[in-house]
């Protein structure tokens, strides 16, 4: 008998005995199922009914023309057709990609860079982490409402702090050419706290004595990061990367929809923006699932591909 | 008395009870007649009543719409809900949009022309005609009925006429040394006079500059005073490419390039706020605005005057206004049809005792009926002179505010963005608007557009 068989056998023989000498350990294994199922039951249900039935409903929606009255035209893949000839759908495709381009680089290099401050033992450390992650608390509306008057054009406190200096006349949400930069520093401003929380949860999982080590070594500080901090932040740059692009793309709306109402000269409309205009103002509810249908591609995409690149995050010796 | 202990299996029997007791209970609702059908009163959507607020003005509006729906109600009709919608006036506010995609769209509603065709060409809404005789449909003025007739069946009533005219901040013209006598009449000083009150913090002429339905509104008389139009009534054809298209777009472009006009508007859109705290000089603005200052800074002085005209050309100005129109989806149209027409458009002295009340008192604004303007003559709110400019200098230069499908509005807001705000050719910019509505024309089925 050779090695392999004995050692199969004996497997067979551990898996038999394992069975029949805990009778009960299987039907407990049942038990325990049955209980799963019944408490994610609820969970599953509600997903089901408010998630993936509207998702299918959208993407069914996509190859209609309904007007949002009771007026439904199958028309298979008119929508998306329509999509590929229309200038202001690309129009807002490239601006999203420069916002996005925009965000989540420097909401990265931000919010790391709080982390590492707040890290450290300061004077007042939890008042300045709070203080930075409120506004991610604050309604969005409020924080666009706020920036709008901040500012105004001659009169808002920024406008005048900048006029003090001799730059008179900025209009930061009245010039196409200011106006989407603008928009990114405000989602930035929003939104760093957040992912400041995020990456101050990595840098505690980074074991101290790892710096302890490159001290003795005699590492400085940007070595310390560069061979140490940053490859052992890589499962939680990778989440920070992931969720910042969809809450960027998905997001932004209520920002927007605020702070320029898409303008000045369109250089603000998002692709949300413009699906929501297509959905509610102009009750093309077909159209607007179809663009919707193929964000929702396009970000399951990325996501796959981010999650190839990046093998989940994960060290390259898990 | 037996104790028992109770076992997970017990909770868990007890969830899935709990949670199909649930799923049974909203599935029920889901059955359910919902608001939007089945018995029960009718649902009028607008933004006026219950009012939240306590200010008296709108406590007064609110108090007037539910006198309205009372007076139905004690007559032994069915009775009307006066259901209140934040934020209704906004366009892009989906409450309506959504109830009616869901089937679920109240029995009455207010809309403004900008909306009009959209529900309209969607079918949704009931011909008021067999409900009005002929003495009440003569009875307001052509302007106010036009845009809500579709081959002579009227579809709406308005309630009201909002003109658009300039108001000016007396403070600062009396800062710049500027009087009456120096109010602009041509475009050409206007811009002058904006540049000149421009400084510090103050704006000289605010134009809307937010891309949506309002700022297409704004533009229009603009279009018109040159003798041109967005598209033709008669010929039904796209015409913003003409020169009286490409002139109000370069008078847009002229206004921010030169300074005269901010790219953003002061206060965050509060003309009161604006006038008050010395941020604005002259605003181009509607009737309602006279109505907020009377609340909100009644010893405040300023005035107005009509929207200045090109050279060679006229004066003309736009009338928005709210309309009621009927749900022909809606539980009881015919019965909503009749408390629609009953309120707003018969020639009962009820009927006109309202609307002197709505026109005249709580609203104070230009009223859409003949009977209406005489009953109120100078009294109540029209005591005020600029109300009484409003109606009898400015009104009689109205046109009814354009009934544009989305895409056509569309076509439009985008010329006046890249103009205005993007410093592009007007020229071209019309050309690109006029391409986008001829091809949109060349399938629309509707409603005429005027």
């Amino acid at each position: 008998m050779s090695a392999f068989t004995v050692s199969r056998t004996a497997g067979r023989a551990r898996v038999g005995s394992a069975r029949t000498s805990t009778p009960g350990k299987a039907a407990q294994e049942r038990r325990q199922r049955r209980a799963a199922f019944w408490f994610l039951l609820p969970d599953s249900l509600g997903l089901l009914v408010f998630v993936v039935v509207p998702m299918i409903l959208a993407v069914v929606l996509g190859f209609f023309r309904m007007d949002g009255l009771g007026s439904f035209e199958f028309i298979g893949l008119g929508n998306y057709a329509r999509m590929a000839g229309d200038p202001q759908f690309w129009s807002s495709v490239r601006i999203t990609l420069l916002y996005l381009i925009g965000v989540v680089p420097a909401i990265f290099v931000v919010g790391l860079a709080l982390a590492l401050l707040v890290q450290q033992r300061i004077p007042f450390v939890g008042a300045i982490r709070s203080a930075l992650f409120v506004p991610y608390v604050i309604s969005l509306v409020v924080v666009a409402m706020v920036w709008e008057f901040m500012l105004s054009e001659r009169t808002g406190v920024v406008s005048r702090l900048l006029g003090a200096l001799g730059m008179n006349d900025l209009a930061f949400l009245g010039e196409p050419s200011l106006a989407l930069g603008t928009v990114v520093v405000i989602t930035v401003w929003f939104q760093m706290g957040y992912y400041m929380v995020i990456f101050l949860a990595g840098l505690q999982d980074i074991p101290g004595e790892y710096y302890e080590a490159a001290r003795i070594d005699g590492a400085n500080a940007w070595q310390r990061f560069r061979t140490i901090t940053l490859p052992l932040l890589r499962p939680t740059s990778f989440f920070v990367v992931v969720t910042a692009t969809v809450s960027v793309i998905t997001g932004g709306l209520d920002l927007v929809f605020v702070l320029t109402g898409g303008g000045p000269a369109g250089s603000t409309t998002l692709l949300i923006f413009y699906v929501y205009e297509q959905a509610f103002l102009f009750g093309e509810l077909g159209y607007a699932a179809a663009i919707g249908s193929v964000l929702v591609v396009v970000l399951l995409a990325w996501s796959a591909l981010m999650f190839a690149v990046t093998r989940g995050g994960r060290f390259d010796n898990d | 008395m037996s104790s028992r202990q109770i076992s997970r299996r017990d909770v868990l029997r007890l969830g899935a009870a709990a949670s199909g007791s649930l799923g049974v209970a909203w599935a029920t609702a889901g059955c359910a007649p919902s608001s939007g059908g089945g018995a029960g009163p009718l649902q009028f959507w607008q933004q006026y009543a219950p009012a939240p607020q306590q200010d008296p003005n709108l406590i007064a509006q609110s108090q007037w719409f539910l006198d309205a729906t009372r007076r139905w109600a004690d007559a032994g009709e069915r009775p009307v809900d006066m259901v209140y919608i934040p934020a209704y006036t906004d366009p892009t506010n989906t409450r309506l949009t959504t109830a009616f995609a869901s089937g679920d769209g109240p029995d009455v509603f207010l809309i403004s022309p900008g909306d009009f065709l959209r529900y309209y060409n969607g079918g949704v809404l009931t011909d008021l005609t067999p409900y009005l005789t002929q003495e009440a449909i003569d009875d307001f003025y052509p302007d106010a009925l036009a845009t809500r007739t579709v081959d002579g069946k009227i579809y709406g009533l308005p309630m009201e006429q909002e003109p658009l005219a300039i108001f000016y901040d007396v403070p600062a013209f009396e800062e710049a040394g500027l009087a009456e006598g120096d109010l602009p009449t041509t475009w050409d000083e206007m811009l002058e006079l904006g540049r000149r009150l421009t400084g510090g913090q103050r704006a000289g002429l605010v134009l809307d500059t937010t891309p949506s339905y309002y700022q297409n509104f704004t533009f229009y008389p603009w279009v018109w005073q040159g003798g041109g139009d967005v598209v033709d009534p008669d010929t039904q054809r796209p015409a913003i490419a003409s020169d009286a298209g490409v002139q109000a777009l370069g008078l847009f472009r002229d206004a921010v390039l030169s300074g005269a006009s901010p790219r953003t508007l002061p206060a965050g859109g509060d003309l009161v706020g604006a006038f008050t705290n010395g941020y604005a000089a002259m605003w181009q603005t509607g009737v309602w605005q006279v109505e907020a200052m009377r609340q909100n800074a009644p010893d405040h002085p300023y005035g107005i005057f009509r929207l200045p005209a090109p050279a060679g050309g006229e004066s003309v100005t736009v009338l928005g206004g709210w309309a009621w129109v009927v749900n022909n989806r809606g539980r009881d149209p015919e019965s909503a049809a009749r408390f629609t027409v009953e309120v707003m458009g018969s020639v009962s002295k009820a009927s006109i005792d309202a609307a002197v009340q709505w026109n005249g008192v709580a609203k104070g604004n230009v009223p859409a009926r003949r009977s209406v303007t005489e009953a109120i003559g100078n009294s109540g709110a029209f005591e005020s002179p600029v109300l009484q400019q409003f109606r009898d200098e400015i009104l009689p230069t109205g046109r009814g505010e354009p009934r544009y499908p989305p895409v056509i509005y569309k076509a439009v807001s985008n010329a006046i963005q890249n103009s205005m705000l993007g410093g592009a050719d007007p020229r071209r910019q019309a050309d690109t608007a006029q391409a986008a509505i001829e091809s949109y024309l060349r399938t629309y089925e509707g409603g005429t557009l005027l």
